[in-house]
Order: C-alpha cells, then structure tokens, then sequence
C-alpha cells in the first residue's frame, strides 16, 4: 500500500475530488496548508508572499493503483496542457498498514 | 520508528487522547481534517442510524431531510474529521493501534474512521540533538 499526498491549488480542488470519485477513489482527507516551493513564493512588486494556501489530499492506495492515481491529479490539477508554476507536487510514501475503526479490519 | 496517522470523529478528539495516554503516549499532534472514506454501497448498514436521524429531523412531506441524511450517510460530501499524528517506537504500535480502534468504535457501522502506519526513517529532537529511537 501508498500514501498518496498531493498538494494542490485549493481551487483545483473539487475537480480533483470528483474526477478521482468517479475513477474509483471516493476516499480522501484533506487539509488546508501553506507552504512555498523551489521559486520561493511570489513576488508581487515589492512584496514577497511565501506562505501560499494549498490544498494537501492524502489518498491511501493499493501499490497498483498508483499510475492511475498520479495520470489524474496530473490532468486534473494543471492550470494548463503544459503546466504553470504553483500547480503543486505529489509526494507517495510507503504505507505499512491501514485499519479501518469500525470493523477493526486491517485493511483499505 | 512509525508514523500512525489516524483520522477519527470530531466528538472523538477526547476520547482518543484519553486512550493514547493510558497506551502510554502521551506525545501526538493532531489538527482539522476534511475527509470521506468508501461510498456505502450496503444499504442495510445505515438503516438503523438513518430511523434515529429521520427521527430527529420531525416531520417531513417533502422527502429532503431523508435525501439529506441519505447522502450524509451514504458519504459523498467531505466531513470534518480530526487527525492524529503518533510517533512510535515499532514495539508500541500494535498497542497504539488496538487502543485508538477501542475509544474510537461506535454502534453507527459506519465513518469511524481510518488508522495509517507507515515507516519513518529518521527523527530528530530539536532540544538536545538526539535521533533515532530515542528522540521519540
């Protein structure tokens, strides 16, 4: 098993939400954030904004469903084709274990 | 070393430090979530806490306070949910685990919530330097 977390622009949120519903993958937290990334904020005339809200999705998921996952949060969260600064990043790290609470079964 | 992410109910929040500190961790970070787990594709699940809802809702000729609960049940929109961040040492997580699961179970078959384990490589206490085992 993955964990997915994919930090997005807050307004690509709902798109990315439903076109991941509709492909199967209903479950999701989210959290607001900020942070900034390698162009180290914006600079708007003098000012320097570097903590830029975001929306981070953590998504747990099987190892095979991990193209999927990423080919739609690619498309899906671009503000372009090409892409544009500020579109956000996918990390995935190892998931050892996932408990659901109400049946205390040890699975996604 | 492992991380134990665990997205709870809200109204769960004291219930799970509670059990956290008689599991003897007394250290998490927990903040707010939004979140959905799997549709509810098992109608008969949800039928007994849909009575209670419809119940509370009163009277109802125009069927949207039952649609209204159905799709709150059913779990289509995000919920607010807390989510806790546990450190622990590979020897305690079981431990951790069983005890967040206990103060977390509820009667409603449903939107209890999730617990994640995933490996952590390192961790550093920022008071003294120390890593590894011992900073946790």
């Amino acid at each position: 098993m993955l964990m997915v977390r994919a930090i997005i622009r807050p307004e690509k949120k709902e798109e990315v939400l439903s076109e991941l519903s509709r492909a199967g993958f209903h479950a999701a937290t989210v959290v607001d954030v900020v942070g900034r990334g390698k162009q180290k904020g914006i600079k708007i005339g003098g000012i320097v904004y570097d903590e830029i809200p975001k929306a981070m999705l953590m998504i747990a998921i099987r190892d095979e469903d991990k193209d999927d996952m990423v080919r739609i949060i690619l498309k899906y969260a671009r503000t372009s084709e090409q892409g544009a600064y500020g579109d956000g990043k996918i990390f995935i790290s190892p998931l050892e274990a996932a408990y659901t609470i109400s049946s205390g079964i040890p699975s996604l | 070393m492992k991380e134990i992410i665990a997205v709870v109910r809200m109204n769960k929040t004291s219930a799970t430090k509670k059990a956290l500190v008689e599991a003897g961790v007394a250290g998490f970070t927990a903040f707010k979530v939004e979140g959905r787990g799997k549709i509810v594709t098992n109608p008969s699940l949800i039928l007994e806490r849909k009575k209670e809802l419809l119940l509370m809702a009163g009277e109802d000729q125009t069927g949207e306070a039952e649609k209204l609960i159905t799709d709150f049940l059913v779990g289509t929109s995000l919920f607010p949910r807390r989510l806790f961040v546990i450190l622990a040492n590979d020897g305690d997580v079981e431990k951790i685990v069983d005890a967040i699961i206990q103060a977390n179970k509820t009667c409603n078959n449903v939107g209890d919530g999730k617990i994640f384990v995933l490996p952590i490589s390192d961790a550093i206490r920022v008071r003294t330097g120390e890593t590894g085992e011992a900073a946790v």
